[in-house]
């Protein structure tokens, strides 16, 4: 299990390194430049040439980019051009944020999903599992931003039940909880339905299998089969799904957090491309690599450890 | 338009001209002659909304508005911008201000104000410190051009000084004194932090104090409770970052703020469907709007073809597609209410198809093919398409090439630039917009590469031009000999809606900008 372990982080660093670099190039080769947006139209070139000496903008691109992991290995990202504040604390400031909204999205759907996906399963072609796969599938089809809007419309607009904007106040918990109902209801609605769906087709096909059967023979209680047995090896491609779904919970989170008006890491990055604030950008970028490998990681992780043919590599 | 005749109630003023007020103000707000908001506190939080992040709470490093919004609370200038529909100044820090001749300008501070966290009483070598190290190359601030020709500032006793210039300088009584340049630091505090601060202010003195950011989230200002001057009204006022005004408009809406401004194409919305309990109020901008032509791209060297795109453009049907009627057709670079502004442009506002297609005859050219430049606005994208409409009435086809921000302040530099849809901000003095015209300008930001010697000659005498007719007839003829020159069609300086809650009395500068120091509970 150890060298399993390992060697998945060793991946992980390979990946994050790949993609990293990537960015960094993408980064640099698109159009515009940091210096004038940065200081703006009344910088002299003097102004602009210190600056980008700063920012190392003067150095070829391969000496920025060894730069770069140079001085990420010693735990220095450089500093914010604007503020003059160092890059990890403001990436680091903003990860919380984002980090919350996924974790509760992700969690409330995840347990909301497996529970409707195991009741269709468990009383497939009722009406209640027929209503389910139509819900089910109407979410799916609906986009977080949609949900934003219309969340926002209706239950801050209208009924004035949730804040429209924000984060909530820091370090009054009750606040931020009531602030992250709406965006995380928009990012995890249409997850529900794609959790169910996977856990009951997940479900039906392990209840098929032989094992099930034979403690169907023994006569073990339906609820040990279903939730002691059953449950355990379908919700595998579910923990699967969201670990390499990290990705697009990110991205969910970026419309969500700029419809919100909510801080986080999405709001950050597209804030940082729009300016072409190189130093947070590749910040922000590193931080939103190490999430979603750190993700698939811990669930190539979790499935090892609920499916031991893994773990030998079977 | 609501207050489109906006005029400088104080500038220009003769010289020698001596300005007592602030001490005579304190005293009508003890005796209780002023309106209840300035002679006492009413309480409460103003919950507000600013488009971008802060970037500094220093003012050598101010980028614009956003960060001045903030500092005008905190921070003391020697004097303000007057809230109203005329602009304008009042005294803030200084009981006495007075012109003492072209060069010269003497001030006495109020005694009674005082900086934050035990560094002392506001003196007259604060004054010299916050203006003359804006100036100071080693600092490299962005904003030294705000202070001209400023040559230093005399300290003539604790609290009395004289502000000299190497020479006049009008622009001082507008655009520096009343805004980020005229922000008066503690010479201690940034002393004792190295001369310099990022985003935490050391020391303050407005009516207001600084006291929490979180970024990407908001600003909280809170009273100030050492503030002798004029009570502030707030207990506390949050000011929250939300970039898009749709999302401040439902957060509106949702109760959640009590003052933003609004999108022009909700104006009509709010107007027929009015939120209870609140006020859209409509402000003229500063902001100008235009259609460039690059004077160097071959393309555009014929003068006729030129003047044949300045007559083809319909700037009524622009105003009513791109900025749904909420916005009026500029005359040129400089607004309503501001030295310089012309009552008409020399091209016409609606489009003159027949002297466009004559134009376009005497210019012997056909088949023309050309390019219009547009940042991804939509009211861009829309004026892009109006005018590519227009000027296929006259036989031109018309590219529009979209660019997103970073991309395209970058085209400046771009020799083969052809049309380009470009706005500018601007402050309210007009030599901020003739500033970005010059020929030293030319690929930088003056992207027509328009070189007029003449032009350049009134850009520098009006800086310095004391009588307000002459120095207003400068820019006016500035402005016409831009227009002459073919390479530019002036469209609109977009307006400023903006919303409040009927409890709250806003404070806004003439173009709809808040002044939160004097904001008001109704």
């Amino acid at each position: 299990m150890l060298s399993f372990i390992f060697k998945r982080i060793g991946l992980a660093a390979v990946i994050t390194i790949l993609a990293v670099s990537s960015l960094f190039l993408i980064v640099h080769m698109i159009p515009g430049d940091p210096v004038s947006t940065m200081l703006g139209p009344r910088a002299t070139p003097e102004m602009r040439a210190a600056l980008e000496a700063r920012m190392g903008l003067d150095k070829p691109l391969i000496a920025q980019i060894g730069l770069f992991f140079a001085n990420m290995l010693r735990g220095d990202l450089g500093m914010d051009v604007f503020s003059n504040r160092p890059v990890s604390e403001i990436v680091l400031g903003q990860v919380p944020y984002t980090l919350v909204l996924i974790l509760v999205s992700i969690t409330w759907s995840a347990v909301l999903g497996i529970a409707l996906g195991s009741y269709s399963a468990i009383h497939r072609n009722s009406l209640g599992d027929r209503l389910t796969g139509i819900l089910s599938v109407s979410v799916i089809a609906v986009p977080a931003f949609v949900v934003s809007l219309y969340s926002l419309l209706i239950f801050a607009v209208k009924l004035q039940w949730f804040p429209a904007i924000g984060a909530g106040d820091a370090g009054n918990w009750g606040d931020q909880l009531h602030h992250l109902v709406l965006p995380s209801l928009a990012i995890g609605l249409s997850w529900v339905g794609y959790i169910a769906r996977l856990v009951r087709a997940s479900m039906l096909e392990v209840m098929g299998e032989g094992h099930i059967r034979t403690a169907r023979a023994f006569g073990l209680p339906e609820r040990q089969i279903v939730f002691g047995y059953a449950l355990r090896l379908a919700i595998l491609p579910t923990v699967t799904v969201i670990g390499v779904g990290m990705g697009f919970l990110l991205s969910a989170a970026v419309f969500t957090e700029i419809v919100f008006s909510r801080p986080g890491l999405g709001k950050l990055v597209i804030d940082s491309i729009t300016t072409r604030n190189y130093p947070v950008v590749m910040g922000s970028v590193l931080f939103s690599t190490l999430i979603f490998v750190a993700s698939t990681t811990l669930a190539d992780i979790v499935n090892a450890i609920l499916d031991p043919r893994i773990r030998a590599g079977k | 338009m609501n207050g489109a005749n906006i005029s400088w109630t104080r500038v220009g003023l003769p010289r020698r001209s001596f300005l007592r007020g602030a001490s005579a103000l304190g005293g009508l707000a003890a005796a209780g002659l002023l309106p209840a908001r300035w002679a006492q506190a009413a309480g409460g939080t103003l919950r507000t909304r600013t488009y971008a992040d802060i970037r500094s709470m220093d003012p050598a490093f101010s980028q614009g508005v956003v960060d001045e919004e903030i500092h005008a609370a905190i921070y003391n200038k020697l004097i303000q911008y007057k809230p109203g529909r005329e602009w304008g100044w009042q005294l803030d820090a200084a009981a006495m201000i007075e012109q003492a001749d072209d060069t010269h300008i003497n001030f006495a501070l109020r005694d009674d104000i005082g900086f934050t966290n035990g560094f002392g009483a506001m003196t007259a070598e604060d004054v010299k410190f916050s203006f003359e190290r804006i100036i100071d190359d080693a600092l490299e601030s962005t904003n030294k051009p705000d202070w001209g020709p400023l040559s230093h500032v005399e300290v003539t006793g604790e609290r009395t000084g004289t502000i000299v210039l190497k020479n006049a300088f009008q622009p001082l009584w507008s655009i520096t004194l009343p805004y980020i340049a005229g922000n008066i630091v503690s010479k201690a505090a940034f002393d004792s932090v190295g001369g310099k601060i990022d985003t935490q202010p050391v020391a303050t003195s407005g009516p207001y104090l600084h006291a929490g950011w979180e970024p990407k989230q908001k600003t909280t200002l809170r009273r100030n409770p050492d503030w002798k001057g004029e009570a502030a009204a707030f207990d506390e006022i949050q000011i929250y970052h939300i970039d898009d005004e749709k999302a401040a408009e439902i957060a509106f809406e949702a109760g959640e703020i009590d003052f933003t401004r609004v999108s022009l194409d909700s104006v009509e919305r709010l107007k027929s469907n009015p939120i209870a309990g609140a006020t859209l109020e409509e402000f003229p901008s500063l902001y100008y709007v235009w259609v460039g032509m690059n004077l160097d791209n071959p393309k555009l060297g014929n003068l006729k073809l030129r003047q044949a795109i300045q007559h083809a453009i319909d700037v009524p049907t622009i105003m009513a597609a791109a900025y749904f009627g909420a916005a009026e057709p500029s005359t040129g670079i400089i607004a309503p209410g501001l030295a310089g502004h012309r009552d008409a442009p020399l091209t016409g506002v609606a489009a003159d198809l027949d002297k466009a297609q004559a134009l376009m005859a005497e210019s012997g050219e056909a088949g023309v093919s050309l390019a219009i430049d547009v940042l991804n606005k939509s009211a861009n994208v829309t004026a892009a398409q109006i005018i590519q409409a227009n000027l296929a009435a006259i036989g031109i086809t018309l590219e529009i090439r979209l660019h997103e921000g970073a991309t395209f302040w970058e085209l400046g530099s771009n020799e083969d630039l052809e049309l380009v849809l470009n706005r500018y901000s601007m402050t309210p003095d007009p030599y901020y917009a003739t500033s970005w015209f010059i020929t030293e300008q030319a690929g930088v930001w003056n992207w027509e590469r328009f070189r007029s010697e003449e032009f350049d000659k009134l850009h520098l005498a009006a800086q310095s031009e004391g009588d307000p007719a002459a120095r207003a007839a400068m820019y006016a003829r500035a402005q016409d000999l831009m227009e002459e020159s073919g390479a530019y069609k002036f469209l609109t300086h977009e307006a400023t809606p903006v919303i409040y809650r009927n409890s709250v009395t806003p404070a806004l500068r003439p173009d709809g900008l808040p002044l939160y120091r004097y904001f008001g509970t109704a």
